[in-house]
Parts: structure tokens; C-alpha cells; sequence
């Protein structure tokens, strides 16, 4: 591994581009910018603002390992990206990288969720991902947080102080937005809405989690795995201890460094 | 939170006899509509988080303007998803109701079908020509949440929510999106970044597929005309643009005058107005009303 070289993970997600900046194993700058609807631009404010958090030029990067539902528009100029790495690889070895002895990673993101099995070499060994009806998680979540007037992180403290187990649809976001606000209209708690909202997301990723057996230790990855309150519902849906992995929303970018050092 | 009052300084509530309030708890904002003698006098509209909150805010907002005081008014009647939560209502009254008399009180007795596109729910009202509702179609649940949907999408594009329905008027050809479900059409739509469809053609393609699924509510119940459109998405002119492309009909003009987000407000007010008569001169029947809304 050659330890001195400069290498950026680009992460191109539906709703978020991230960017980190790693010299081997350090990671030393990174940035998260909303896709929009200019992917490139997003990922080159992205990666800018990375490097200068990092503290270098953009010239002094060895290369741009691109991952991410849009990883294929960075393989072309502007940003030419040296090589990508498909999500669930980059899910593996980020998570691997971060925790050496998990094993599977659950990965919550603004529209997809997914959850990868791994060895201990982060080979893949299983994957699932949301059907299309449990599209929209993450969005739904930001939504809401609007709805109520409070930031992802206020609602999640707020959902923990939650008395009463209020429960929204069973099936989709649409149903879920729709249920959450009837709550809200009959004057139910925020607190508790709150919960019921987090509540419904963890639902829907222990759902998908059914499809696969899901081998210890099993951390969490993606934007929604800041939510305190989530991670309670969904471990206690699964029956099992989770942990988050920090920076959880840079999992996959960080993978990305990772699987293209370990190739070389 | 964002307010917003607008009060006809030409009138002067201390000469009214009758003062009458309508007030619109809605899912995504509460609107109130103030009446003088029956004269349309005081708006407001009021988005917080709450129902009960966004409800005293309206109020609140239109009695500040006007100097008016709570014990001055008359009747008020609540209406909408929220309208258990308005403490200081006389009366609750379903948006059916107040839809149909407010679309009639604004547009006059042709009408016969109102669509009201709201921010949580949208549904289609029958109506006679004294604007009481006689028939309704309630969205399913797949059709639910369409407004706040599309100021959803409006984040996701990274453009106002005021002006996306215009930018969806600028293509006539666009891929075509999932028109049964929202989620699905949401997420079409963010898979179209990496094509080379551009974001205006994303937003047209979003606004015709909801339009598509609005047109299937008022296919199915039927119309009669004349046909108007109210709530908050009547503003958009993409959506409106494809529901009369889709339906093959065209709604009766907007009144420049009037913000169709207070239709059900202002129906409200009437229905407070009309009650308040009813009381004083004493008719309980259903006749009474009827003849009280037309005066």
C-alpha cells in the first residue's frame, strides 16, 4: 500500500454527494453537498470542498475512486474519475475498514436501502436491497423533519422522550407521509409522531433485512443512521446489538479508497 | 412558519352587522376568511407545524390587521383535516361542504364539479347551484400527499415550488413516469438524473404523471360541467395545464382576485354567515340555509 498518495472517494448518491479525502488508512477532509439535479457539479463542489478541508490542492489527488448510484457520469471529464466501485463492494470495505470485526453492514440512505453481508477479507457473500415500494426513506424523513419544523437530530430527540406507541403505514412513504400528518391533526404529541415516523423507517429496513441472514457483528451505514432513535427501533425489530459506523454517511465513499488500495 | 394576510381596507367592520369566520385547518396550512355582512373582508394564511398552532396563527394574523377582536365576531366555523383542533370555533363543518359553497361563492351557480387539490388529500365534489355538496370522491390512498409531494420534488430539482409549475410547461416531450404511485414517480424521476433527459423535462414528466393520477379521480366519480379547480395546486400551471389536456376540458378561469388556496375558507365563512342568520331569524330547516347561502 503505497502510503503517501492522495485519493478522493466520490460517493454519488440520489440525494447526497459525498466526498472524502484519504492519504492511506487517515481520512482527512470530507464534504457532503445536496445531488440536485447537476450530478458533476455537485460531485466537483463536492470534491473541492473536500480537498480544502483536507488542506490540499486538487492537484496533489493520486486519483478519484468513484462509487454511488451515479458513479458511471464520473468516470468522464470533468471529473474523470480513476476507477469505480460498485455500492455494495464500497459498502463492504468501508465497513470493514471502519469496524474490523463486522460483518454485515446495513446501509440507510436518502432513497435506497440496502444491507451487505461480508468475510473478513470484505468479500462480498450476500446482499439485499428495498424493493420499489420502500423507495424514499431518507427523503421521507427530511420531509417530515420539515413538516414538523425540526432538524433530523431534533427529531430524533425528541421521538426518544416519546410516550405512546403511535404506528403509521405498513406499506409505503406516500402512506406513511399521509398517516403522520392525520396524526398530526388530531393533535397527537410531536414527540410521539416523531417516534411513529422512525419507527416506520425501521420497519421497513428490518423488513428487507428478513431476505437475508444477517452475520454479527452488524453496524449501520448511511445519512438515517444518525438518528438515535432509529437505530433503537431497528435493533430492537432485529433482535440484535447494531452500531454505528462514524462517519456513517461516508461509509461508501470511504470504501471506495479502500477497495482500489487493496486492488493495487 | 410563513404568514400571509391581505384585508379590503374599503370596508369597515365596526358598520357590519353580521361578522362571520371561516377558518381552513388544513395538513399543510390553515387559512382563515372573514366576512362582513356576507362581503368578503379578510385573508389570511398560516403555515406551521401544527394544525392547532397554524389555526390560532390565521386567526390571529387577520384579527391583528384589522384591529377586530375575538368577542366582535359572530360565528366561526372550522373546517379541514385539522378542524378538531380550532379551539375557538363555534362550529366544524367537513371541507366537502365548504368547498362546494365557497367554489359556488366565487365562481356563481354554474358550477357543478369543484376538484380540490390540496397538500395531503385531493378530492372531487358534486354540487348544486347554491353551492351545497351533494357527491364526493375522497383520494386513495396511493393518490395521498400529492402537494407536499411535489414541494418534495421541488427540493430534490433544487428549484422553488412557485415556479417548477411553469418550467414543466416548457417541454411537450419528456420520459414518462410511474402515474399510480408518488414514490415511485419520485424515484423514476431521480434516476433520470444520469440520462440525458434534462431537469425540465424531469419536472414536466413529474407534473404529467400527477396530473394523470388526479385525472383518474375525476374520470371516475364523473363531471359535470362547469368545472373548477381549487386548493393550493390550483396555483401550479403545469398541473393544471395536463389535467385539462388529460380531461379534455377546460375549468372556469381563475378569478385574478381570488387565491384559490382560500376556496374552503371562504365557504366556511359563508356557511358561519349563513348559520348566524338562520339562528337570528330563527328557521331551523335546511331550507333556511339554502336561502340564507343566496342571499
Amino acid at each position: 500500500m503505497n502510503k503517501g498518495k492522495l485519493l478522493a472517494g466520490l460517493d454519488a448518491g440520489h440525494i447526497n454527494t459525498k466526498a472524502i479525502i484519504m492519504r492511506g488508512q487517515e481520512i482527512l477532509g470530507d464534504c457532503t453537498v445536496p445531488t440536485g439535479f447537476d450530478v458533476v457539479n455537485a460531485a466537483q463542489t463536492a470534491l473541492n470542498d473536500a480537498a480544502e478541508s483536507a488542506g490540499i490542492s486538487m492537484g496533489e489527488l493520486g486519483g478519484i475512486i468513484a462509487t454511488g448510484i451515479f458513479k458511471d457520469m464520473m468516470k468522464v471529464p470533468p471529473l474523470s474519475a480513476t476507477t469505480t466501485v460498485h455500492e455494495y463492494m464500497a459498502d463492504a470495505k468501508g465497513a470493514l475498514f471502519l469496524n474490523k470485526n463486522s460483518r454485515t453492514v446495513i446501509d440507510i440512505g436518502g432513497n435506497i436501502h440496502k444491507a451487505v453481508c461480508y468475510d473478513q477479507n470484505g468479500d462480498l457473500v450476500d446482499v439485499v436491497q428495498n424493493d420499489k415500494c420502500a423507495d424514499g426513506l431518507g427523503i421521507f424523513y427530511t420531509t417530515m423533519g420539515k413538516a414538523l419544523e425540526l432538524s433530523e437530530q431534533e427529531m430524533s430527540e425528541l421521538a426518544l422522550k416519546s410516550t405512546k406507541n403511535l404506528s403509521i403505514a405498513i406499506q409505503c412513504a406516500l402512506s406513511a407521509q399521509s398517516d403522520a400528518i392525520d396524526l398530526i391533526c388530531q393533535g397527537r404529541d410531536i414527540a410521539d409522531v416523531a417516534d411513529a415516523i422512525s419507527k416506520f423507517i425501521a420497519e421497513r429496513v428490518a423488513d428487507m433485512s428478513t431476505y437475508m441472514s444477517l452475520t454479527k457483528e452488524i453496524v449501520v451505514a448511511g445519512g438515517l443512521a444518525k438518528s438515535q432513535v432509529l437505530i433503537k427501533h431497528l435493533s430492537s425489530l432485529l433482535n440484535q446489538d447494531l452500531s454505528v459506523l462514524k462517519p456513517p454517511e461516508y461509509v461508501g465513499a470511504i470504501g471506495a479508497v479502500i477497495s482500489y488500495e487493496g486492488e493495487r | 412558519m410563513s404568514e400571509n394576510v391581505s384585508v379590503d381596507e374599503q370596508l369597515d367592520w365596526k358598520k357590519a352587522k353580521v361578522i362571520a369566520v371561516g377558518v381552513d385547518s388544513g395538513a399543510v396550512s390553515s387559512k382563515a376568511a372573514i366576512l362582513l355582512d356576507g362581503q368578503p373582508y379578510a385573508f389570511s394564511q398560516i403555515r406551521t407545524r401544527t394544525p392547532k398552532e397554524s389555526a390560532s396563527g390565521a386567526i390571529n394574523a387577520a384579527l391583528a390587521k384589522t384591529d377586530l377582536k375575538l368577542e366582535n365576531i359572530q360565528n366561526i366555523v372550522a373546517t379541514g383535516r385539522g378542524r378538531d383542533q380550532v379551539p375557538f370555533a363555534h362550529e366544524t363543518l367537513s371541507e366537502i361542504a365548504c368547498g362546494a359553497a365557497g367554489a359556488v361563492n366565487i365562481w356563481g351557480p354554474s358550477v357543478r364539479t369543484v376538484l380540490d387539490i390540496g397538500g395531503e388529500s385531493c378530492k372531487v365534489i358534486h354540487c348544486t347551484e347554491k353551492g351545497r355538496a351533494t357527491d364526493f370522491l375522497w383520494n386513495d390512498k396511493c393518490a395521498a400527499g400529492i402537494g407536499r409531494y411535489m414541494e418534495t420534488f421541488a427540493d430534490l430539482v433544487q428549484k422553488e415550488v412557485t415556479e417548477i409549475g411553469n418550467i414543466a410547461l416548457q417541454s411537450d416531450h419528456f420520459p414518462k413516469l410511474s402515474d399510480f404511485c408518488s414514490v415511485y414517480a419520485q424515484s423514476e424521476a431521480l434516476d433520470l438524473i444520469q440520462s440525458d433527459v434534462s431537469v425540465e423535462q424531469v419536472i414536466a414528466a413529474y407534473h404529467n404523471a400527477m396530473a394523470k393520477r388526479i385525472s383518474t379521480l375525476v374520470a371516475r366519480f364523473g363531471m359535470e360541467k362547469n368545472f373548477v379547480i381549487i386548493g393550493g395546486l390550483a396555483r401550479n400551471p403545469g398541473i393544471i395545464h395536463w389535467l385539462e389536456s388529460i380531461l379534455e376540458v377546460n375549468r372556469l378561469a381563475p378569478k385574478p382576485e381570488w387565491d384559490p388556496t382560500l376556496t374552503t375558507a371562504l365557504g366556511a365563512a359563508v356557511f358561519a354567515d349563513a348559520f348566524y342568520r338562520r339562528q337570528q331569524s330563527d328557521t331551523s330547516t335546511a331550507a333556511g340555509v339554502d336561502q340564507a347561502l343566496s342571499t
